[in-house]
């Protein structure tokens, strides 16, 4: 029996060491580390005869890994095992494969990773290596040591940029800051490149790197030795650089990267609400008087209180001009007169309401020019015939404060005749399109984002705010030119469509019933037969670079609608840089029946940019750029006719 | 003797077919490199960098091997190019949980890290530009499709780009 057993355990002996011997592994003792003095217990261990495994699903590996600010792409039982690092480096180990790559760099392991049950299992010492760390004994622990992998010097002549590298972010302080001296110091961090490098540019003299400290407390000094007169820029550190920018005497202001805000940036004036529905104070227009003036005539309209106010002209040879004063009451009631040339006849109305239009018949296409002032508005006729002129344009009397109330979604046509479209090329529609709106008087303005959604948000002022304010203010100008105006949404709110139950959104792949909001704001388009489709946003970035106003497009149909509008846009000489037009798949975009594009008017996270977008007028400005485009293009292109 | 040289030329039309079968045979094409994309801070132009690909390991099926090279494809452009260049980059923390490859169309699973950007189009259309441009290079991938933690979602929390369907490159 005794035998028998001995026979067994010899059989189950000799299995096991085959197992061992065949896999090259065996479970063994967890390995204890200390890392930025916390400990760190690996208990997936394997031990082959080449070193040690850690296997990729280690509690204390996943730890370390989120530490150094890494992800770790991997499935059980798949041969790839993926590590991204803030640098960014991406190793890349695999099962059965000595070769491993750190980035762009390959290097052989001391054995290849292999699979224990459903677990990749890496060479512990080299998949360290890769992490930029190295293990260091203080003769009772096991010291992981952040490494300092390189610390590089570009530029030439009066310009340099000092960048170290490491496999995790690097925030050193530091410690001496005089006119001929930097150091800087990197706690935590060890370094196997200690030396001394003449440098001689961006005026740095010497650079030293000089490791010190203990095994469980590592330091890295960098000592940088300045030429008289040099100057260095505000370091940055990112993800595993650390970078400062150095000039020699007489250079300009030396910056890391000109994509990075390295000044404070100025406080952000805060962003009126759009002035499009009445204020509630409300203006008084007590007269309207015509002078002589050079030749012409002054035409003067005296007020009290706060109002905005459009006016329009009507393109030769209809010579007639308008001016609505909105929120404001007239006193005196409705008058015409007879004037004389070149102004003709002088129509004052109490146009509805809340509107009171001046409204005035010219002997010929007369300058106007239109202006706020103190006491109400002017309105100056030379006696110079002009026919390239603008048509419209928009103002503000007193301090213009807007109610912030929703409005109905679809306006009324003005019913005035000045508010008439008499051009009956604008009921046609554009080319390259097969679409046939069921309503062509009408025009969807979306204001990007609202409700939940806030979009884009920098320095107090959120994305939802500005498109909503720009949309009402191209609302107000199409409604004058005679367009019907339908907003996804007037207020600042969530827009949904056609409720679905959580079961059929889950069916559908999606997370909830509410990912539909998109589609919600082109069904309204849709179901309205809009003639066009216009999506207003602002754009944002992660550092203050980028800027300028990008039109995007996706239908074949919304392409020239958009080339025209960048004209428009452009011409309209808002300030900010033409980004072009591009075709993307963005949402809005892509599931409008009708010639539909996306406006990004200006970046919030760019100084000069968001000065322009924290401006009302500059908001008016591309508002009434906007308007003309729609106009122009709605009045110019026939329907269904392929170009 | 007749009977032999119909047996010749039966062997040597069989050696034929068999190596025209051979080397046409479908395979999917093996490169030992890799060219990922990313997009200029301009918002639109595309740039490139090329990482080296490992080649079919012992026991790696083709399947596999798409499979591990879109996977490998996916992660380094998410990881985006080194850190001297300048370019629109994946907000940090995001990393692919998964590729499959079904067809032409790979699923790039991605982590909800993604979602945290700046909130403008700007960023989300150059990092999915660069990240379709990646794997459509590889054969025979011409679509991806992505998912957020498994889900599909019509476009990011607050985003733009349409994401509930697959993205091409003709989509820009």
């Amino acid at each position: 029996m005794n035998s028998t057993r001995r026979f067994i355990g010899r059989i189950g002996s000799a299995f096991a060491l085959c197992t061992l011997l065949l896999c090259g592994s065996a479970r063994a003792a967890n390995l204890s580390y200390v890392f930025q003095n916390q400990t760190l217990m690996f208990t997936h261990i394997a031990r082959t005869a080449a070193g040690s495994a850690l296997g990729v699903d280690d509690p204390a590996f996943r730890s370390l890994l989120k530490s150094l600010g890494a992800t770790l792409t991997w499935h059980p039982g798949e041969r790839y095992v993926l590590i991204s690092t803030p640098q960014p480096l991406v190793i890349n180990f695999a099962v059965g494969s000595k070769s491993y790559d750190v980035g762009l760099l390959s290097a052989n392991a001391s054995f290849a990773p292999f699979l224990q049950g459903q677990e990749a299992f890496l060479p512990l010492d080299d998949l360290l290596h890769s992490l930029g760390l190295t293990s260091r004994s203080d003769g009772s622990v096991n010291v992981l040591q952040p490494q300092l992998t390189s610390v590089d010097i570009k530029g030439s002549g009066n310009q340099a940029v000092v960048v170290a590298h490491a496999a995790m972010p690097l925030h050193p302080r530091l410690a001496v800051n005089e006119p001929s001296r930097l150091v800087y110091v990197f706690d935590g961090v060890a370094s196997s490149i200690d030396g001394i490098r003449q440098v001689n540019v961006g005026g740095i003299r010497l650079l030293k790197i000089i490791s010190s400290g203990s095994v469980r407390r590592p330091s890295t000094t960098i000592e940088v030795d300045l030429a008289p007169n040099a100057r260095h820029g505000a370091p940055r550190s990112n993800d595993g650089d650390f970078e400062v920018a150095f000039g020699g005497s007489g250079g300009a202001p030396p910056l890391v990267n000109a994509n990075v805000a390295a000044n404070p940036q100025p406080p952000s004036p805060s962003v009126a609400p759009a002035p499009v529905n009445p204020p509630a104070a409300g203006a008084t227009v007590s007269a309207v008087t015509v002078t002589p003036s050079n030749g012409g005539e002054t035409v003067t309209i005296a007020m009290s209180g706060n109002a905005t106010y459009d006016w329009h002209r009507l393109r030769p040879p209809d010579n007639r001009f308008w001016i609505d004063i909105h929120g404001a009451q007239l006193e005196g009631g409705n008058k015409d007169e007879a004037q004389p040339d070149p102004l003709t006849s002088l129509r004052i109305r109490q146009n509805d309401a809340q509107t009171v239009r001046v409204a005035l018949s010219l002997s010929g296409p007369k300058s106007i020019s239109v202006s706020p002032s103190a006491n109400g508005i002017l309105i100056n006729i030379g006696n110079t015939d002009a026919f390239d002129v603008a048509r419209e344009g928009s103002g503000t009397v007193g301090n213009v404060v807007s109610a912030n109330e929703p409005q109905p979604l679809i306006t009324p046509v003005p019913a005035d005749e000045y508010g008439q479209v008499s051009n009956e090329s604008a009921w046609k529609f554009g080319p390259q399109s097969s679409y046939v709106p069921t309503n062509p008087r009408l025009i969807v303005l979306d204001p990007g984002h609202g409700g939940g959604d806030r979009g884009s948000v920098h320095d107090g002022m959120q994305e939802a705010v500005l498109t909503l304010d720009m949309a009402r203010r191209v609302e107000a100008l199409l409604i004058a030119r005679g367009w019907q105006v339908k907003m996804t949404h007037n207020g600042d709110h969530d827009v949904h469509g056609t409720p679905r139950s959580k079961a059929e959104a889950e069916a559908m792949g999606y997370t909830s019933p509410d990912a539909f909001d998109l589609q919600a704001r082109d069904d309204i388009a849709n179901a309205a037969g809009a003639r066009l489709f216009v999506s207003i946003h602002a754009n944002a970035f992660m550092n203050s670079g980028p800027n300028g106003t990008t039109y995007y497009y996706y239908t074949p149909q919304s392409l020239p609608f958009a080339q025209e509008m960048e004209q428009d846009l452009d011409a309209a000489d808002l300030g900010t840089k033409d980004d072009g037009v591009h075709k993307v798949k963005y949402y809005v975009v892509a599931h409008a029946n009708m010639p539909a594009i996306l406006i990004e008017t200006a970046f919030l996270t760019n100084p000069f940019d968001r000065e322009r977008l924290a401006s009302s007028s500059w908001r008016q400005h591309i508002a009434e750029a906007i308007a003309d485009g729609i106009d122009q293009y709605a009045r110019a292109h026939p329907v269904g006719q392929a170009q | 003797m007749k009977a032999s040289r119909l047996l010749l030329l039966l062997v040597v039309l069989v050696v034929v077919a068999g190596a025209a079968w051979w080397f046409l045979r479908p395979r999917p094409v093996v490169s030992d490199h890799l060219t990922v994309y990313y997009t200029k801070l301009d918002g639109n132009s595309l740039g490139t960098w090329t990482v080296s690909l490992r080649p079919p390991q012992p026991g790696e099926s083709a399947a596999e091997h798409l499979h591990n090279v879109a996977l490998y494809a996916a992660v380094q452009s998410i990881a985006g190019p080194p850190s001297e260049v300048s370019a629109i980059r994946f907000p940090p923390g995001t990393h692919v949980l998964n590729v499959l490859v079904n067809g032409s169309t790979a699923t790039v699973d991605l982590s909800k890290d993604v979602a945290a950007s700046a909130g403008g189009s700007f960023a989300e259309n150059g990092e999915f530009k660069g990240l379709v441009y990646t794997l459509t290079g590889i054969s025979p991938i011409n679509a991806v499709q992505i998912t957020i933690e498994g889900r599909k979602v019509e476009t990011l929390p607050g985003g733009h780009l349409e994401l509930d369907t697959p993205l091409h490159r003709s989509d820009w």
